[in-house]
């Protein structure tokens, strides 16, 4: 075998892996990186013996020098087949071939035609790189239809040669007919018209499927057969999908205003009525809303007004994909933004958003809670109370504030159950839920604690919660309540009744009734060096409202 | 290929082109020692220089209608087409084909050239005038321009020929399949329309002679390989690149698709259509819309094609159809199509009027509606690229010799080459092509266009010289 033939088999050899390592590893690899160095060095050493490597190429074999360096009789991974089924005859590579060139090549040629969606085939992905150092010989006849439809054509085109006499009637007749040719003058093109141009080409470089959403439009608005509206829908859905690929969330919106002003207009047609609900429906399918949570997750700015305004023509089929995404997304921004649409579209029906309650993973519940308390519809109640004995710590602090803030009276009972909850942290978020909701039941309830015997034996802090929330209601009761607390003195358990007393101190420095104050002197220079400093603090907080 | 260096080069080429001309108009109108010409050359020194630096030689070629740099085409860019123009023109008239600089050069030696170059129209022999100036200069030597052999054009003519059939065979194919309800290959669409885009590159003329025979049995598909190929050779001219003049040619080439559902009867009617016919061609682009919307899934592409499809008979003015229920900016390729459909179908039998019109005749119409059903900037180029007589316009010269145009020119729109099919005995000659631009010894042309005559109506079989 001669040397050239040698090194001929060998770039076969480095295309080949070449093809599996592009596919398995990414660009910045060093395997990847230095398989493409390997192969540019492979063909380096064959152009030392020729400036060109004119590799032939059949069904199974290529072909060098008539010398076959390539076989396989296989159906996949045959790299002859590869290049054969899509009628390259024979490929060259010239010596000045480029790094850049080659890896283009090897991309090309690495591409899995099978799995991904390619819309060109190989000779056309060759064609729009216009390797200037590849040459390529391609057989046009797999393009026609027909084997022989030139033959035919043109045969029929010659069997309809006029008989002589026509066309030397025409030379006559040119001669009688008096009309000369005009002197047609064209004018020229000028800069201007070059400017003209390069600003309509400017203009023109834009994406289009606003256009085509225009005319889709205009279609939809012609009376039509029930058949062509429902290619219609299809038409507006791929547009729509294709749109929020492209994260023009912006043209969407303006899709789906267009059909929600034909189902509010008054004198429309029923059936186009009809149609234009059905796209505002699909528009919220799972399809469409997984395809935007891909887009979200991929980090693409979607502005937060266009994205709202786009949520609120969606209808109540798009809460449970959004619920679904809501798990799936990785990011926080783009979990974000799905919470806020939820909030948005949670309002159209909350017993559908209330089943994301159920949902296995902790945080969707979690989200799904805070999703129910920004809606503030009570009718969520009924559900969040189901949740409490979730068993995750995270979700029940969670449910315990959104029943706060949206109160009632079932509510009531549950907080007042978890007050005595064995966790700090689900008593601490009743408590405070319970401040939140601020009616005499819940003072009620807090008061009755504090009145307890056993409130004394609570932690300090705790204790301290407890005044702290009850300080809300500003009131008498209140007042009174802390004034007697803190003049209670004890035989037994002092200690801990200096931690009451200073609660007390720190719940009439929050009232900031200055009534409070003589009885706050009092105490400023008591021996309890606890009790001394909470009234210390809430003196300074009634006299400067600090 | 667009890597960087591709790009660098391809901007270093056109730089050098342009300057090179901005040269030789200069010098045109000013003495080569001016101060206005002087600056100007000592701008093109250094680019000169910096190409030889890395090449050591440089040679500039005129290569049909475009310019080489040391083989590598420089393509034409839009910024300066007007100063490619020139320097084409110049140097066809010249008969210079290329200027070779060897070494680094200097301003005195390309100021040697501008003046041979300026002086040598004017000789009988302009390409050896300048020969015989530059003798003497070192590092930059000229060339004589190559002219086409005939021979050698018969190997692109049959491959141009191939390519126009494949095409209409796969359009006859798709329009099949479609209405059989199979699924239509656009690969395939893709590589046809990437060869006419190649031929319309290198071989623009012959492609254009194949949509100027019309007298095939099957109008409409050999119609959408036609309009494919008219748009693509305008959007040549207007500085479109190779992936956009794909774009553009696969939009045409699915234009009509429509039509495929108007019924056959109606389509294939021999007499005028009816009002209510009329209302079913019409229908046409918006079924076009539908057809194309339904044979792939949503791409930028498909995108174009619905728009084309369904603007493509609104006219720039929006009298067309359909009608819009708001303004509508047309889109750029809707609007090169629609002048190439226009003038497609204007030049074809069995549509619309039904009387199909020679092309010199077709391009007057079109003139006529410039500015109102068609966009007059567009159209502009549009009769710059096909000339005031179209390939296919049977002609009459004043040597009583009948002709048929088989070639335009791009310089000289008025004087294309013709195919003499009498002779001035009136007797049938086949095969003999002249150059209108040929001059005497006095300096008066040859031959020169007096009239054109009808080929529909002494049906002239111009496929028979065409071919």
């Amino acid at each position: 075998m001669s040397e050239e033939l040698k090194k001929a088999k060998e770039v076969i050899q480095s295309f080949l892996k070449s093809k599996k390592i592009l596919r398995m590893y990414p660009s910045n690899n060093p395997i990847y990186v230095n398989t493409l160095e390997d192969n540019f060095n492979k063909l380096r050493e064959f152009f030392y013996y020729r400036d060109d490597l004119a590799l032939k190429v059949r069904q199974n074999d290529i072909y060098y020098d008539s010398e076959q360096v390539y076989f396989s009789p296989e159906k996949e991974d045959n790299l002859a087949l590869f290049f054969f089924k899509d009628g390259l005859r024979e490929i060259t590579f010239k010596k000045g071939l480029t790094f850049e060139e080659m890896e283009d090549f090897l991309k090309i040629i690495s591409l899995d035609f099978n799995r991904e969606a390619v819309d060109d085939d190989i000779v056309t992905l060759f064609w729009e790189k216009d390797f200037q150092n590849i040459q390529y010989v391609v057989d046009e006849t797999v393009l026609a239809d027909e084997d022989d439809y030139e033959e035919t054509a043109v045969r029929k085109i010659e069997e309809r040669v006029p008989d002589e006499d026509t066309l030397l009637k025409a030379y006559e007749d040119a001669f009688k007919e008096e009309e000369v040719v005009k002197d047609v003058s064209i004018v020229p093109l000028s800069d201007k018209d070059l400017q003209l141009l390069l600003t309509e080409l400017e203009r023109d470089s834009r994406d289009k499927t606003d256009k085509l959403t225009d005319i889709l439009y205009e279609i939809f608005s012609l009376p039509q057969p029930k058949e062509d509206y429902e290619d219609m829908v299809g038409f507006f859905i791929n547009a729509i999908e294709f749109s929020i690929g492209r994260g023009d969330i912006q043209l969407v919106t303006s899709v789906l205003a267009r059909m929600k002003k034909i189902l509010d207009g008054k004198n429309e047609d029923e059936e186009r009525k009809k149609y234009a609900k059905k796209i505002l429906l699909l528009a919220g399918s799972e399809s469409i809303i997984t395809l935007l949570g891909e887009i979200l997750d991929s980090g693409q700015e979607v502005e937060e007004r266009v994205f709202e305004d786009f949520v609120r023509y969606l209808d109540r089929n798009a809460i449970v994909p959004f619920m679904k995404i809501l798990g799936e997304l990785k990011s926080i921004h783009a979990r974000k933004v799905v919470i806020d649409a939820l909030i948005v579209l949670g309002t159209k029906d909350i017993a559908t958003l209330s089943k994301g309650l159920n949902d296995s993973r902790w945080y969707v519940v979690r989200n799904i809670i805070y999703i129910l308390r920004k809606i503030g519809d009570r009718k969520a109640v009924d559900y969040l109370l189901k949740t409490v004995r979730h068993g995750d710590i995270r979700v029940k602090k969670e449910v315990i504030r959104a029943l706060g803030e949206l109160g009632g009276a079932g509510v009531l009972q549950t907080l007042r159950d978890c007050l005595d909850d064995a966790d700090h942290q689900v008593r601490s978020a009743a408590l405070k839920a319970l401040g939140n909701i601020k009616s005499e039941a819940a003072k009620r309830i807090i008061m009755n604690k504090v009145a307890d015997k056993y409130f004394r034996d609570k932690e300090f802090d705790e204790k301290k919660e407890y005044f702290e929330v009850l300080s809300h209601w500003k009131d008498g009761e209140v007042y009174n309540s802390a004034v007697s607390m803190i003049k209670r003195k004890t035989f037994l358990g002092r200690a801990k009744n200096y931690e009451n007393r200073a609660c007390a101190a720190y719940c009439l420095g929050l009232l900031g009734n200055k009534d409070a104050l003589p009885l706050l002197n009092k105490y400023k220079n008591d021996g309890n060096k606890l009790l001394r400093e909470f009234v210390y603090s809430a003196i300074k907080r009634i006299e400067y409202g600090q | 290929m667009d890597s960087r260096e591709d790009i660098e080069r391809f901007r270093i080429g056109k730089d050098l082109v342009n300057q090179l001309s901005v040269v030789l108009r200069t010098s045109h109108i000013h003495d080569p020692n001016n101060i206005a010409v002087v600056s100007v050359i000592d701008k093109l020194v250094p680019m000169v220089n910096l190409l030889v630096e890395d090449e050591r030689v440089v040679s500039l070629e005129l290569r049909g209608e475009f310019f080489y740099i040391n083989d590598y085409r420089i393509r034409y860019s839009l910024e300066y087409l007007l100063n490619f123009d020139f320097l084409i023109r110049e140097f066809k008239k010249r008969e210079l084909g290329s200027i070779t600089f060897k070494d680094k050069i200097a301003a005195e030696q390309i100021k040697v050239f501008v003046g041979a170059f300026i002086a040598s129209p004017f000789s009988e022999t302009p390409y050896e005038v300048i020969e015989e100036k530059m003798a003497n200069v070192k590092n930059v030597s000229v060339g004589k321009l190559r002219k086409i052999v005939e021979e050698d054009a018969l190997e692109p003519r049959k491959m141009v020929k191939k390519t126009y059939f494949n095409a209409v065979s796969f359009t006859r194919g798709v329009i099949n399949k479609i209405k059989g309800g199979e699924k239509v290959n656009i690969k395939k669409a893709k590589r046809v329309i990437e060869t006419m885009v190649d031929h319309i590159l290198e071989e623009e003329q012959l492609l254009l002679g194949m949509t100027a025979i019309k007298d095939y049995d099957e109008y409409t598909y050999h119609h959408s390989v036609n309009v494919s190929i008219l748009s693509i050779a305008l959007g040549q001219r207007l500085g479109l690149n190779r992936k956009t003049l794909t774009d553009l040619g696969m939009v045409a080439l699915f234009h009509d698709i429509g039509k495929m559902d108007i019924p056959y009867e109606v389509l294939n009617k021999p007499s005028n259509f009816t009002d209510e016919e009329w209302k079913i061609i019409r229908k046409h682009p918006v079924w076009g819309v539908k057809a194309l919307l339904k044979l792939k899934k949503l791409d930028p592409l498909t995108t174009k094609s619905a728009i084309v499809s369904f603007e493509h008979h609104m006219n720039f003015d929006l009298s067309g159809y359909p009608r819009a229920s708001k303004r509508f900016d047309l889109d750029f390729f809707s609007k090169i199509v629609c002048l190439a459909d226009q003038y497609d179908a204007m030049t074809s039998s069995r549509v619309y009027s039904r009387i199909p019109m020679a092309p010199d005749k077709a391009l007057s119409i079109m003139m006529e509606r410039s500015g109102s059903q068609l966009d007059p900037l567009l159209f502009k180029f549009f009769i710059n690229m096909v000339g005031v007589f179209p390939i296919g316009t049977v002609v009459m010269l004043n040597t009583k010799e009948l002709g048929l145009v088989c070639e335009s020119n791009q310089l000289f729109p008025a004087r294309p080459r013709v195919m003499i099919i009498i002779d001035e005995k009136g007797s049938r000659v086949k095969g003999h092509i002249v150059d209108l631009t040929e001059k005497n010894a006095q300096d008066a042309f040859v031959r020169s266009i007096t009239r054109t005559m009808d080929p529909n109506k002494y049906k002239i079989n111009l496929a028979e010289y065409l071919l």
